[in-house]
């Protein structure tokens, strides 16, 4: 069932966030004579899924961010459903002025693709990338006392190891699915409806193993419930420094999920360069660092360009890998 | 459990500003309880810059007050317009409805109060004694057992309709037909959407059930009331005597255990407990017929369940850092913005947090109680109001409550669409009760089959094998077969000559719920 989220909400927010943000406005702009300078009123800031996710918390944090950077106010609106599709379509066909804006998930541009049929993948060049925002990270895990003490446990299974995912066409499933298949252990996707009930069923041993994003699992590592096998990033993570990556294991798999601020094709340069100062203000308060830190998120604050050429990179690679171990995302096997 | 902190935390929810955040949390939750579509997880997302401000224990007693005060206020809507706002009060609906129809409106709130106060209370008791226990037992319901606790939800609501069975079958059919559209959370393929990304994520619950009930309703009336004269409804006792009290007292026990028990478990809990509640009652009362015609024991029990259900709600949150439903999700964001991971290390951790939010609650739901005294009279009062303005109201309610589930007018025309087929199934003597129930519970059904037989690496057998689930389906046998059962003895019985009579016993509505 989908979550209850509202315009109402977003828009009661967004008023209170106008509210305080009204300095902001009239020291940025007060007696200047360039009264078109964006942002000129509120700017609507799309999320692909439900409040409370991850996805959802960093559209919020940013929005804060961006309305004490630029004055104005950026209310958050939910519209999930589809992995994102639904919200990345609005984007898409909105006026490219700047009046909507959206960070998206990497995910939705280099997994979903492999998992759905042809005319429902959403492609990145409907959009203008402004700027990266952060990364995700994926962990392995399995439940302590199971059957895999370590990653060599899973590497030298002669059955089939059962995964939990978060999902069909998920970050998720795509690290777990590639890592036991550079191993060549033949493994069992179970898909969840999310990062929650993939948990609770790794926690319960009703799956062997899950690939979880960092901060859903972290809680139950620390606590020592949970046995992290790999983390599956380029170099060991932060919050996790004792987990080797998969590579450091000899598996040549490397899979994150990242999100970037994204506007219609064709908004104007100097909106888009507001909008980068914008975040960087955003980026630099302690506030935000201390959000990322609390939802165990890495920085990547890198410039928009890269960030295509990135998501470019991991798709090829992505559906290459896949290829290569007869994966099926989409299939039941 | 640590008796020390226990009592540090009551002395922290009773300092005079926590009490006020408290009172603050609960009122805004029953009030947005009370308008269907605008849930609690909404307000928490609109309120969560507020709690920045303010102290992580305050801030969290605040938002868990509006999720446990918008259960209260959800059944408002229920009695009185027939909109259940949640997948949890559409049986109260059943009995609710139909006593706000004779007048009984108030009785049926205060007992909803009344109930809600019970419930929500001995799950808070059950919270503070037995949390970390409940918590590994729900570890353990794993898909094979939502599988088949679903599949007796499925067959328990074929079981509570009013009218034929036949009819209750046939609407509980198309209702699980209905659960399979959208994107196949398995293999991603599109069913029955027809090219539509709007219908990729399935149909929400609040559409279909605003549609069929509230939109039905309103429907039937235009045709119904049409050049009749307008008599207001009596609106008599607005407070449930002592006998009504009495008469609910052991619904009202049961539905706390049912609620406590089965509200533990992630998805789906508050709705199968309601559903477990209101069978059990019907199954185990001397006057199964009333049910559906305004049994105060039907609008008590399962009231009394989902209250209880989602105050246990609390416990995976709190034990193990597992939000139960998209409430507890934002509570979790929500901690986690006030530098707070919950999990297994809380209680360790924050035990001022753990103790006073469990503690809050306590009193949380005895404002709730209070409140609920004066609000009652006031609310049973729209009763009096005209349909001619009446009607366009809860028209307006149930188009804006659906528009802010997802910000779509798509959504509006798919309700108004169910508002048509809820029209015509009372025409045809179809209940929709039957039809949205089984929706929820059809696509945890299929999913949870689905991921059962991924696990099993497709044996069926794991579903006996497993003790939990092997239970379950033995319980499911039972009462599938038990009309048959039932007509046989009967037989025999009259044959015999003898006078025994073949009522269900108590045991049975025990191994029912369990």
């Amino acid at each position: 069932m989908r979550h209850h989220t509202t315009r109402l909400a977003a828009l009661l927010g967004g008023s209170a966030l106008a509210l305080a943000a009204c300095d902001g406005v009239s020291t940025s702009t007060g007696g200047s004579d360039e009264t078109a300078e964006y942002p000129s009123g509120s700017v609507e800031m799309l999320v692909g899924a439900s409040a409370g996710g991850s996805s959802d918390l960093i559209s919020r944090a940013v929005s804060q961010g961006l309305s004490d950077a630029l004055g104005a106010s950026f209310p958050v609106i939910n519209r999930e459903g589809a992995n994102g599709a639904i919200a990345a379509a609005e984007v898409a066909a909105a006026e490219p002025d700047g009046s909507t804006i959206a960070i998206q998930n990497a995910s939705l541009f280099a997994i979903t693709p492999l998992a759905v049929s042809e005319d429902e993948v959403t492609s990145i060049d409907d959009f203008d990338v402004v700027h990266g925002v952060s990364r995700d990270d994926y962990v392995m895990v399995t439940t302590a006392g199971g059957p895999y003490a370590d990653l060599d446990a899973v590497k030298a299974a002669t059955g089939t190891v059962t995964y939990g995912t978060t999902g069909v066409g998920t970050g998720a499933q795509v690290s777990c699915a590639l890592l036991l298949g550079s191993a060549g252990v033949e493994g069992e996707a179970v898909p969840f409806d999310g990062g929650a009930p993939a948990l609770t069923a790794v926690l319960g041993g009703q799956v062997d193993t899950a690939c979880l994003q960092v901060g859903e699992a972290v809680e139950n590592i620390e606590s020592g419930k949970l046995v992290p096998l790999t983390v599956f990033s380029p170099e060991r993570i932060e919050y996790l420094p004792d987990v080797p990556t998969a590579q450091e294991q000899g598996l040549d798999v490397e899979v994150a999920q990242y999100r970037f601020l994204t506007v219609p094709k064709g908004t104007p340069d100097d909106v888009v360069d507001r909008l980068v100062e914008g975040l960087q203000a955003t980026f630099e308060t302690e506030e935000y660092q201390a959000f990322n830190e609390q939802n165990s998120l890495t920085p990547m604050e890198i410039p928009g360009d890269e960030v295509v050429t990135q998501l470019e990179e991991d798709k090829q690679r992505y559906a290459e890998l896949v290829e290569e171990y007869g994966i099926d995302l989409g299939g039941d096997s | 459990m640590d008796l020390t902190a226990f009592l540090d935390g009551f002395a922290l929810v009773t300092e005079p500003a926590n009490l006020l955040y408290c009172l603050v949390g609960v009122l805004i939750g029953m009030l947005i309880g009370v308008l269907p579509g605008l849930g609690p997880a909404a307000t928490i997302a609109i309120l969560l810059p507020i709690t920045y401000t303010i102290d992580p224990v305050s801030a969290i007693i605040m938002l868990a007050g509006i999720y446990y005060g918008a259960q209260y206020g959800g059944t408002i809507t229920s009695v009185l317009l027939r909109l259940p706002g949640e997948a949890s009060s559409v049986v109260t609906v059943f009995d609710g409805f139909a006593l706000a129809k004779q007048g009984r409106a108030g009785t049926a709130l205060g007992i909803s109060a009344v109930g809600s106060f019970v419930g929500a209370t001995v799950s808070i008791v059950g919270l503070t004694l037995l949390a970390p226990l409940v918590a590994e037992w729900a570890l353990d319901f794993g898909p094979p057992e939502y599988a088949a606790l679903a599949l007796l939800g499925v067959l328990l609501v074929a079981s509570i309709g009013n009218g034929g069975m036949v009819k209750a079958m046939i609407s509980a059919a198309i209702g699980l037909l209905l659960a399979t559209i959208g994107r196949d959370s398995f293999s991603g393929a599109e069913r029955f959407t027809f090219d539509s990304l709007q219908l990729s994520d399935g149909i929400d619950f609040v559409i279909v059930a605003m549609g069929l009930f509230g939109v039905g309703e309103i429907l039937y009336n235009l045709e119904e009331r049409h050049g009749k004269p307008h008599v207001p409804a009596a609106v008599a006792n607005v407070w449930p005597s002592r006998k009504e009290l009495k008469e609910s007292s052991g619904s009202i026990g049961r539905g706390s255990l049912i609620g406590f028990v089965l509200g533990v478990l992630p998805g789906g809990g508050a709705v199968m407990a309601s559903l477990a509640a209101y069978a059990t009652e019907k199954r185990i009362s001397k006057h199964p017929e009333r049910f559906g015609r305004g049994a105060l024991q039907g609008v008590a029990a399962p009231e009394t369940a989902n209250n209880a259900a989602a105050t246990s709600s609390f416990i995976p949150l709190l034990t193990i850092g597992i939000p139960a439903n998209a409430s507890m999700a934002m509570l979790f964001g929500a901690l986690l913005i006030l530098g707070i991971s919950p999990g297994p290390q809380l209680v360790d951790e924050n035990p001022d947090l753990f103790w006073g939010v469990i503690n809050s609650m306590y009193i949380g739901n005895l404002i709730l109680l209070v409140l609920s005294i004066p609000l009652v009279g006031i609310f049973v009062r729209v009763l009096r109001v005209r349909p001619a303005i009446l009607a366009p109201i809860t028209a307006l309610i149930t188009i804006l409550g659906v528009y802010t589930i997802n910000n779509s007018t798509f959504d509006i025309f798919v309700m108004i669409a169910f508002g048509v087929v809820g029209y015509l199934m009372k025409k045809l003597g179809f209940e929709p009760g039957p039809m949205v129930l089984a929706f929820v519970l059809g696509s945890i059904v299929e999913s949870s089959v689905r991921r059962s037989l991924l696990i099993f690496d497709g044996d069926p057998t794991g579903f006996i094998t497993r003790p939990i689930s092997g239970t379950l389906l033995a319980v499911f046998v039972v009462v599938a077969l038990w009309p048959a059962v039932r007509l046989l003895r009967g037989r025999r019985a009259a044959r015999s000559a003898a006078a025994e009579p073949a009522a269900p016993t108590p045991t049975r509505g025990k191994a029912d719920h369990r």
